[in-house]
């Protein structure tokens, strides 16, 4: 994770959806291009939300992690 | 997604937050959510009656458990306070149907703020759902 420069981290720990959701949609708002988002989430239902949404926003999936019970997601800001 | 149009029919706490909450989650990404409250739903659109509203049934001695796990997932817990944070995105329109409203007691005097009114079914079928990318109903 040593190459990945990141700019700003939401943690939305002990959320669930559609909270992670949303405050990553205001999150990566705030940032610009070439910014690195850092996605702390213990809701499940993100091991796709963020991916697809990645995807359907245009937004760059660098890297995912998940170690007890924890996913982070490292999203580069493409647009 | 560009659009999507909602009718809710059912008042109950528990089964007004899946709508509302989809709408919250779409609305965030940009997408237009017109939403129409038909039958008893449409008290959700009155201060008192977003302040009544309750888990009904077989599930009702669940509520406190539901609200505080609706608080730990990071939703506010009134029916009326996630209105208002959907009316904040820019993106979500509350309308009462006319028939709704006359038979339940909903009016202009008790319509809360944040809905955008009072409208008949065929206008929000029409112009609102038949138009939409996507339709929903609860």
């Amino acid at each position: 994770m040593d190459e990945i420069k990141i700019t700003t981290t939401l943690d939305t720990s002990g959320k669930c959806c559609p909270m992670p959701m949303v405050e990553t949609n205001k999150a990566i708002k705030n940032l610009a291009v070439g910014d690195v988002l850092e996605i702390i989430a213990t809701d499940v239902g993100t091991r796709k939300d963020i991916p697809s949404w990645c995807e359907r926003m245009g937004q760059t999936l660098l890297s995912t992690t998940e170690r007890d019970k924890v996913l982070r997601y490292y999203v580069r800001k493409e647009r | 997604m560009k659009s999507l149009s909602i009718v809710v029919r059912d008042d109950a706490y528990d089964k007004i937050l899946t709508p509302l909450a989809f709408a919250y989650l779409t609305a965030s990404e940009g997408t237009q959510v017109d939403m129409l409250f038909v039958n008893w739903a449409v008290k959700a659109l009155t201060a008192e009656g977003a302040a009544n509203l309750h888990i009904d049934g077989r599930h009702a001695d669940d509520e406190a458990k539901v609200r505080a796990g609706v608080a730990k997932a990071g939703l506010p817990t009134e029916i009326y306070d996630v209105i208002k944070a959907l009316k904040s995105t820019g993106k979500v329109n509350f309308y009462a149907c006319s028939l709704a409203a006359a038979i339940f007691g909903v009016d202009e005097t008790n319509l809360i703020p944040e809905a955008a009114g009072i409208v008949g079914a065929a206008w929000f079928l029409n112009d609102k759902a038949a138009k939409a990318e996507h339709y929903q109903y609860f």
